[in-house]
């Protein structure tokens, strides 16, 4: 079947002149972005997060113009104390939590896509966020006057469940030493759905809706609260973390994408390398979830759409990644808490109304990433 | 010359069910041999004991005069390169993406790509004749196009030892033909090769040793003359005389096909 496909070469010898068909010359490139476009996507992607934060702090409902923000910045002007107040202690850190959401859950998908060699796998659809959704509920619920170094209990229920949860689908889905993908895929998916609908049992027993079933639903749609600049200073530092521990894995996934026999005959310690992708990206699932609930889709169609532009190299699509959701997330955020204001709509609903659309036209589309 | 490859009484079993049985084989450095027999027996499997990436259940296989399994898997990946006969890759990676995996032994933790890794990926880009597809997206590559791209996938790995699992199936002749080539080409840069071959037709002149697994599990070796018998095939391939064109002749007259 394949040899009828072979319409290229009309030459028996290596010798003879080829046909020239589409992308035979060098200057033709399969991707839209490569090389020095590369470099240039990083800057432009950096420059739109600084101008999509800027202007996701002037809205709202006392508006604060970005001329004097950049006054005050410079030290030509000044802020009145309540668009001081309402800049430091409401939006900007919901706007900074909005983009770490963002660029946690775009390069959590990535790994997951890259681990799985699915493009259908995010930290949604793989249990890690349903985990970390069931670890977060009973952290609200329960232990919320606890923290830890700044972190409340629910963060650090967050990273357990989402880390436990990735540990069981995991040992579900190993066999004989071996790791199936597609049973991985499927077993990941069966465990998420489970605790996810788990965590609405607890406000079917909590009749008196309180404020802290109140805030578990709201969470459940997905919404980014305002942290604490302290817990905000701590999850930077862990996503910073999980970055680092992240870029070594990404030439690692490229080399699995050869299948685990061919990584193997490379050098590739394909279950550790498994095992370390596991837990960077649940890592990452879990400073998202602690900070902005269940948000579908973000984790699936950033890793998409970088793809689609620069190639499925992990390597370059990491930090384009990383920028795009935070780009994106600060973006949606700000249409949620715009949009019906006073009141808001949840940032994973929105999510929801975004991505589904959007995520099946690149479905019909981009037909060429599903040759699997 | 010596021995890059020494199976000395080599047997395997999957699940209990044996396979390879009592098998000695030995590929001389730049020799160029087929390895040939029935589906299923074994062809795949001595390949992959050759490679490492199975242990043998019994005897011994010897890589550079040692075990695959005690040289660490970085170095034994410098040795030897399998090319497997079905590469599924996920996503739309370019034919030079693929081969520039081939580089993964001699990169560090963080380290990515230096000179000397991008000459070996333009070096069997160049071998295989792939240069003009390089940016082409390898699952739309044709069957030959693709064989040709898994071979410098191979050469990227700068191994002296290169094991071909089925390289000529599902081509065309022309491809075939082509793929001989490369074949000769490369054993003129020095390259060892063992390669898998179900296309009997393609073996002589082209590969200096013939090994036949047999249908008990061990596996005989010659010249092309003294193996191709037709005693020998309807044995090793469970064929009747005179039900396939290729047993009918009494002498195995391939120079005319």
């Amino acid at each position: 079947m394949e040899a009828e496909l072979d319409k290229v070469a009309v030459g028996s010898g290596a010798s003879l002149p080829r046909e020239e068909t589409p992308g035979t010359r060098a200057s033709e490139r399969a991707h839209a972005i490569a090389g020095a476009g590369f470099t240039a996507l990083i800057v432009a992607l950096g420059v739109a997060l600084v101008a999509a934060t800027m202007l996701a702090v002037s809205v709202g409902a006392v508006r604060i113009p970005v001329s004097a923000m950049l006054a005050a910045m410079t030290g030509r002007g000044a802020l009145t104390d309540t668009q001081h107040t309402i800049l430091f202690v409401i939006r900007l850190p919901r706007v900074l939590a909005s983009s770490l959401v963002g660029g946690a859950l775009a390069v959590s998908g990535l790994m997951f896509q890259g681990l799985f060699r699915n493009p259908m796998a995010d930290p949604y659809i793989i249990g890690a966020s349903g985990g970390a959704a069931l670890g977060a509920c009973i952290g609200i619920l329960f232990l919320s006057q606890i923290s830890i170094f700044g972190f409340s209990a629910t963060a650090l229920l967050a990273f357990v469940g989402s880390v436990a949860t990735m540990a069981i689908v995991y040992s579900l889905a190993r066999t004989r030493g071996r790791t199936s993908g597609v049973t991985l895929l499927l077993a990941g998916f069966a465990v998420g759905t489970m605790l996810t609908n788990s965590t609405y049992l607890f406000e079917l027993f909590d009749p008196n809706s309180t404020a802290e079933t109140r805030l578990v639903a709201a969470w459940l749609h997905g919404t980014i609260g305002i942290p604490e600049w302290k817990q905000l200073a701590v999850v930077f530092c862990l996503f910073l973390i999980s970055m680092g521990m992240a870029y070594p894995l990404m030439r690692r996934l490229n080399t699995l994408a050869l299948g685990d026999d061919y990584a193997h005959q490379l050098g590739i310690r394909v279950e550790a390398t498994r095992v370390f992708v596991i837990l960077t990206a649940s890592l990452l699932t879990a400073i998202a979830v602690s900070l902005g609930g269940l948000i579908s889709f973000a984790g699936l169609i950033i890793p998409h759409v970088a793809r689609l532009l620069l190639g499925p190299d992990n390597v370059r699509m990491l930090p384009v990644t990383a920028l795009a959701g935070a780009i994106f997330l600060v973006v949606a955020d700000t249409f949620a808490r715009t949009l019906l204001a006073p009141s808001e709509l949840p940032v994973g609903i929105l999510m929801v109304f975004l991505g589904g659309p959007f995520f099946l036209y690149l479905l019909r589309n981009g037909k060429r990433e599903y040759t699997l | 010359m010596t021995a890059l490859l020494r199976l000395t009484d080599v047997s395997f079993a999957y699940a209990g069910r044996p396979v390879l049985n009592g098998v000695n084989l030995e590929v001389p450095e730049g020799s160029c041999a087929a390895l040939i027999g029935a589906n299923g027996a074994g062809k795949t499997t001595l390949l992959r004991l050759a490679s490492g990436s199975l242990k043998a259940s019994g005897g011994d296989v010897l890589l550079g005069g040692e075990k695959p399994s005690s040289i660490p898997s970085r170095q034994r990946s410098r040795m030897v390169a399998l090319i497997p006969q079905h590469l599924e890759v996920p996503f739309d990676f370019t034919a030079q993406q693929i081969v520039e995996q081939g580089r993964t032994p001699y990169l560090g933790l963080v380290r990515g790509p230096a000179r000397a890794d991008r000459l070996a990926v333009e070096r069997a880009l160049e071998l295989t004749d792939t240069l003009g597809l390089r940016h082409r997206i390898f699952n739309e590559l044709s069957g030959g196009e693709r064989q040709r791209v898994k071979i410098a996938l191979g050469l990227a790995q700068g191994a002296p030892l290169l094991l071909l699992d089925e390289p000529t199936q599902n081509l065309d002749i022309g491809r075939q033909a082509e793929l001989i080539d490369l074949l000769h080409r490369l054993r003129g840069e020095g390259m060892t090769i063992l390669a898998s071959i179900h296309d009997l037709h393609l073996i002589q002149g082209n590969f200096s040793t013939v090994h036949l697994i047999e249908p008990d599990g061990a596996v005989i070796s010659g010249t092309a003359e003294d193996i191709l018998t037709p005693e020998n095939l309807t044995k090793a391939f469970h064929c009747a005389p005179g039900r396939h064109p290729l047993l009918r002749h009494n002498s195995f007259a391939l120079g005319a096909m």
